[in-house]
């Protein structure tokens, strides 16, 4: 192709592209410009007043024991939970790769806490993890143990969400990574099990490296996802007992709208996105190596 | 094929569209939006738009029932856009104050005058006055629908059994609650909300004042100060005797517990929670528990009144209309039936006289002296945000994370940077 035609060709992509492009930035960039200009002042929102303090809202906020605590919560939050659902989800996969009698029907019931809201979610576990009334203390007291303040203990409560996010979004990662498995060619597998190979040997030596982009994708889906975790906290524990469960997502939330006080909101919800946005480099970073 | 598919079905998507979109508005005809609240609140206020429509109908309405956290967001989200969507507000009267000082309510005073009309002096003036700016004696932006005030409950059958017939001070209910906690298994001698934020200051805030302590002197955070540190040593010894997951209880689980007959005293109870108390299919302690003012410690009982306001958003394209709705809400008659049939607690002095009513509600007295001369929560633009610390600071003293001296010199460190900012 001549370089005017390659010229031509890429403007009339470009052409193309323009108006999703132009969306795109008006959607995502000008609210990141945005918030990040408000993050340099003072402002309440109700009363619109607006005082430049440079730096001052970040240093400030991240001085603050409740970020700090919050910030560690998120943290924790995410890595737990973001590995143990790819694990699961991934265990899961394997279970049901094989041929078995009601393996739709198991299909169907794995996937079913995915679909119901989360809400609805919440208010049902509420009731399983209540100190007095509770099915897993009553169950717990049944063989003779000490019942579990699930929500209520600042030792275990983060736990206990974590427990219910994964029950909520391991069957996101198995249906991702299940696809992933039904893609591989069949004979890859027999020509393994003609050469001898075991079963633990196909799955760690060939199944797993093959989807180990599958993985890697999944992974940042849920890191991304539970970093910004909102709903449950809010639903349970209104980030109690004692801040043991307070996360960033619900920091920014009260910062702007319960105190409608932006400029802070918008600084630590700036932080926030630093820290998304490092993660998800990391993981982007990690699948175009494969790419390559 | 394919395309003739496509063309019909935009068409039937399209038709709809055409049939249902706004079109002409019908003359003569005005829709009042109602920005409230939802569950009890919400079923008063749609008894309201009922009756108001049987003589009025040429008013239709839109009633969006939200929950309180929702309500100020998009209270806030209007006003400030100042697009006329609102026509009448429900305002939880801390809140009061952002609104008012940011100039979004009407002159409710001016409107009184325009239409040669006056302040019925049934309504409880103490809880009219909540609506004024500066409170309380400046100009009227909002008058008194939900006359909620906390209360303390208590079984006198097991308070008797303990030679107690009524509390005065709070020394006789932490008494009480350690005999109920040695003699009565089974049954939580004090329960409270125990939830970070809101809720546990709420449930705080009556023994607060009894001791003597107050959030603010002169405008000053005053947390640091003895009286407030006998407060919350007195708090934390009497929690000793609430349920274990107390941390986690929000008004469900108190009700719940009086209700089911589990709980001997409940330190702050609101009439929404407890509608049901003599309704015998639902409550198994008929006629045994009282409904009283708190009681008082060094200083006499002052009971806190949380009411729910109405009024009328500044670019409100109805604003005659909104407000002879809210004299139709505010009647005696109107309160009455939303009494009766929601449980609504009323702001008007000759309702709380009733006799059905105070059969049905025996705490009637006690709510209508807690409404003429109960205290409200200070008027400040950073009461969202003491109330926050406060109660972070608080919970964190119950589950022992920090000692009650140490937790309220944190409580004034933070209170003094939100007021100096």
């Amino acid at each position: 192709m001549k370089s005017s035609q390659r010229r031509a060709y890429n403007s009339f992509f470009y052409i193309i592209l323009l108006p999703a492009l132009i969306l795109i930035l008006f959607l995502t960039a000008y609210p990141i410009i945005s918030v990040t200009y408000d993050s340099f002042f003072k402002y309440d929102f109700i009363t619109q007043a607006r005082t430049f303090l440079g730096f001052q809202n970040y240093v400030k906020i991240a001085g603050e024991e409740l970020f700090q605590r919050s910030f560690i919560n998120t943290f924790i939050f995410t890595m737990v939970a973001s590995v143990l659902e790819v694990f699961f989800g991934v265990l899961l996969a394997f279970l049901l790769h094989r041929q078995f009698f009601g393996k739709r029907v198991a299909s169907l019931i794995i996937v079913f806490p995915m679909i119901i809201s989360t809400m609805v979610i919440s208010a049902v576990w509420q009731i399983f993890y209540h100190y007095e009334i509770g099915l897993f203390n009553f169950l717990l007291q049944k063989v003779g143990m000490k019942p579990i303040g699930w929500l209520i203990d600042q030792k275990i409560a983060l736990f206990s969400i974590i427990i219910i996010d994964i029950w909520q979004w391991t069957p996101f990662a198995f249906l991702i990574i299940q696809a992933g498995m039904l893609s591989i060619p069949s004979d890859i597998f027999e020509a393994a099990q003609i050469d001898g190979a075991r079963g633990t040997q196909i799955a760690l030596k060939i199944t797993l490296p093959i989807l180990a982009s599958q993985i890697m994708l999944v992974l940042m889906l849920r890191t991304i996802d539970t970093f910004r975790l909102f709903d449950k906290v809010y639903a349970l524990t209104g980030g109690g007992p004692a801040n043991s469960t307070q996360t960033l997502s619900m920091f920014i939330y009260r910062e702007g709208f319960a105190f409608f006080n932006f400029g802070r909101a918008s600084a630590a919800s700036v932080l926030t996105l630093f820290v998304v946005a490092f993660l998800a480099l990391f993981y982007v970073r990690s699948l175009l190596k494969e790419d390559n | 094929m394919k395309k003739i598919s496509l063309a019909l079905a935009v068409a039937l998507l399209l038709v709809p569209a055409l049939l249902f979109s706004g079109g002409a508005k019908e003359s003569g005809v005005t829709t009042l939006t109602i920005a409230g609240r939802d569950g009890a609140f919400g079923q008063a206020m749609q008894l309201a738009i009922d009756e108001y429509t049987k003589t009025h109908p040429h008013v239709r309405f839109e009633l969006l029932e939200l929950s309180g956290a929702e309500l100020a967001e998009q209270t806030v989200i209007e006003l400030r856009g100042a697009k006329g969507a609102f026509d009448v507000l429900l305002i939880d009267d801390p809140f009061l104050t952002r609104l008012q000082e940011a100039d979004w309510l009407v002159d409710l005073d001016a409107l009184y005058k325009k239409n040669n009309l006056s302040i019925d002096p049934d309504l409880i003036e103490n809880m009219v006055n909540i609506g004024r700016y500066p409170y309380p004696n400046g100009t009227l932006y909002a008058l008194p629908h939900v006359g909620n005030v906390a209360l303390f409950a208590y079984r006198k059958d097991v308070a008797q059994k303990y030679g107690v017939s009524r509390f005065d001070t709070w020394d006789q209910v932490l008494e009480v609650a350690k005999k109920i906690k040695a003699q009565e298994p089974g049954m939580t001698p004090v329960l409270f909300r125990g939830m970070a934020g809101n809720p546990i200051v709420t449930g705080f805030l009556p023994i607060f004042w009894a001791f003597g302590a107050d959030v603010l002197v002169d405008g000053k955070p005053a947390f640091n100060s003895p009286e407030a540190l006998n407060a919350l040593t007195y708090f934390l010894e009497l929690a000793k005797y609430a349920p274990e997951g107390v941390t986690a209880y929000a008004a469900t689980q108190v009700s719940d517990a009086l209700l089911a007959g589990t709980g001997a005293m409940a330190i702050e109870v609101w009439p929404g929670w407890i509608g049901n108390l003599e309704n015998p299919e639902l409550s198994s302690v008929v006629g045994k528990v009282t409904i009283a003012a708190h009681p008082g410690q060094v200083k006499q009982s002052s009971s806190m009144i949380g009411a729910w306001m109405i009024g009328i958003p500044k670019n409100s394209q109805h604003i005659d209309e909104a407000f002879d709705f809210i004299q139709h809400v505010l009647s005696k008659e109107m309160q009455t039936e939303m009494a009766d049939k929601t449980g609504n607690p009323p702001t008007r002095h000759s309702v709380h006289q009733l006799p059905n009513l105070v059969a049905k509600y025996p705490w009637y007295p006690a709510q209508l002296d807690g409404q003429k001369t109960g205290s409200i929560r200070p008027r400040t633009n950073y009461w969202a945000e003491i109330e926050a610390v406060f109660g972070d600071y608080l919970q964190r003293a119950l589950v022992g994370n920090i000692s009650a001296k140490d937790a309220l010199n944190e409580i004034q460190k933070r209170v003094v940077e939100i007021v100096n900012q």
